[in-house]
């Protein structure tokens, strides 16, 4: 399979990247003509109706010091509104929160969550409040209570939706298996997390599910605490006092589509585009044009890149590259880094194997890119054999459909699926 | 009786050291076969999880959706682990001797926002590797010297 790639490549840079060379270049080299994976610029309509959310691509819902200043290109940002359900007129707008179709549920940071009065609740469990440790492959985590809030999404009201508060004062000692927690939204401090909040509306519903419902033991380790006066212990959480999705909650509540414009290869600044809440629920969100891809469990499909195995894949708004595994080509700062840029290649295929098809992508050095702006469709990191992510470059140019396990109603079936 | 004594073995033997154990493990990386023979015996005890790769035994642990896998030498030492699982395993337990090193490396290693999907720490001695999300995690780790000849890394998944 290997042996093949480098001509694949060759032919691939003549066909579609020509005038992409040029490594350190920036403004003098002329752009790509409009093909592998890049779709031109322009901005997209807002849609009708109520059931939508405005995300900026760095941009306006970004804090700029988390964001551009903080070296953080490719981060999609949404504002949501909270309000304590006890008393629904106490309400917070809160903004720099990263759109995460990699995830599942709200996260937001208890110093985000600071106008008078507005209280949420922590999750009442075994006398004590429920906890939880969130924790992500590059060593961070997420600590913090778990508390019902009503979520304003766009127009659309999320009632008593179960999201994480996190790092809240006097919830007590962080559990030593909790590692690396955020310990603000940054940029300062020691381990910022470069958000004031996560926005999980990937395809499934639960933060834990059923691994989390039986009682935690040696063989059956779980993600949940209850703390009690100080002290955090290991417990299991109900499927409905776990951490969900917020879409599920919503009026249009069976997926949704994420649009966003196309951004040529040089990138721009910041773009605007939209959440629209439901598939095939009302007349902004009908399907049209696009294939649905099944996934497994863990709401994957599969993807090959050069050739045979298919490894577990996401669709992922939250991780800000494509993420695979090639050997053979260089990196800089974790970064991809070739001297110039490569038109690629992978099949992606549902996880019952069908159906299939080929999507092409570009791989440019994020270094003789950056003087351009923040928003790239052509930037990746090298990641492991095992996973292929595809990040937000992936998201500019096309409407990404997100259909939620369980949840049927559109002509694309019941989810979990993705479709594009 | 037996089979769930055999089950309380694997958990506490295996399992307890990853997630909830905070000293050392019994089956760490670099372990000896002394040190293994215990979590041996009761490995093989549970549903046939032995298997022999070339020169080296594969032993394969699962509890639901999880599985652990341990990577052992001819000469018994364990030369890698890897993990699937929902959550990350406690890395200061899995590490045991190595886990000094490793949480210096961590710290010194810098952050990319918006990659938080994978990682690799290196060390003078080990690399730890970990990819995945939200209710899919996974990660190896491996201590070069220990690899036996001829063991092709891809194998260690």
């Amino acid at each position: 399979m290997r042996s093949g790639r480098p001509l694949l490549v060759l032919l691939c840079l003549c066909l579609c990247c020509c005038g992409g060379g040029g490594g350190g270049g920036g403004g003098s080299s002329a752009p790509p003509t409009p093909a592998c994976g890049i779709v031109g610029s322009g901005a997209i309509a807002q849609p009708s109706g109520t059931n939508w959310l405005l995300v900026t691509v760095n941009g306006s819902e970004c804090n700029p010091a988390t964001t551009d200043q903080a070296g953080y290109p490719d981060k999609p940002c949404v504002s949501v509104t909270i309000c304590d359900p006890s008393n629904p007129g106490t309400c917070q707008l809160v903004s720099d929160i990263l759109l995460d179709t990699g995830s599942f549920g709200l996260r937001i940071f208890y110093s985000a969550l600071n106008v008078s009065g507005l209280v949420l609740t922590p999750v009442a469990s075994g006398g004590g409040s429920l906890a939880e440790c969130v924790t992500y492959a590059d060593n961070t985590s997420d600590w913090g209570y778990v508390a019902l809030a009503n979520v304003h999404l766009g127009g659309e009201l999320a009632l008593s939706v179960p999201i994480q508060v996190i790092d809240p004062p006097s919830l007590g000692a962080i559990p030593g298996s909790c590692t690396s927690p955020h310990t603000g939204p940054g940029p300062g401090g020691a381990i910022p997390a470069f958000y004031n909040g996560v926005l999980g509306v990937g395809p499934l519903v639960y933060d834990c599910g059923s691994a989390c419902t039986a009682n935690p033991s040696a063989l059956n380790p779980v993600n949940y605490y209850t703390c009690v006066g100080g002290s955090c212990t290991l417990s299991t959480a109900a499927l409905v006092s776990q951490v969900q999705n917020p879409v599920t909650f919503l009026p249009d509540n069976n997926g949704l589509i994420v649009e966003l414009p196309g951004v040529p290869a040089a990138g721009l600044p910041s773009v605007n585009g939209y959440v629209v809440f439901g598939i095939g629920t009302q007349a902004n969100n009908v399907p049209s044009g696009v294939t649905a891809y099944g996934l497994n469990q863990f709401g994957e499909f599969a993807t090959s890149f050069n050739g045979p195995p298919f490894v577990a894949a996401i669709v992922d708004t939250g991780t800000n590259g494509f993420l695979f595994s090639d050997p053979t080509l260089p990196t800089s700062g974790g970064w991809f880094n070739p001297s110039s840029s490569l038109c690629l290649s992978a099949t992606i295929e549902g996880a019952s194997g069908v159906p299939a098809s080929v999507v092409a992508f570009q791989i440019a050095s994020l270094a003789s890119l950056s003087a351009s702006g923040w928003v790239f469709s052509n930037i990746g990191a090298s990641g492991q054999a095992g996973f292929f992510d595809w990040g937000l470059p992936f998201f500019l140019g096309r409407n990404v459909y997100i259909g939620i396990n369980g949840r049927g109603g559109s002509t694309l079936g019941a989810g979990p699926f993705v479709a594009f | 009786m037996k089979k769930a004594l055999s089950l309380w073995c694997l958990g506490i033997g295996v399992w307890a050291a990853l997630f909830l154990w905070p000293g050392p493990a019994r089956a760490t990386l670099g372990g000896s076969a002394d040190s293994i023979e215990s979590d041996r015996i009761m490995l093989s005890a549970a549903q046939g999880v032995v298997t022999v790769q070339g020169t080296y035994t594969i032993h394969t642990m699962t509890s639901g959706a999880s599985t652990f896998r341990e990577y052992v030498a001819p000469s018994g030492v364990v030369f890698a682990l890897a993990w699937d699982g929902a959550l990350t395993p406690n890395l200061t337990a899995l590490l045991g001797p190595y886990a000094g090193e490793y949480q210096q490396a961590l710290s010194a290693t810098p952050r990319q926002p918006g990659m938080r999907n994978r990682s690799v720490i290196r060390t003078a001695r080990v690399v730890v590797e970990q990819w995945g999300h939200m209710r899919s995690m996974h990660g190896r780790a491996y201590v070069p010297a220990l690899v036996p000849q001829g063991v092709d890394l891809d194998e260690i998944r």
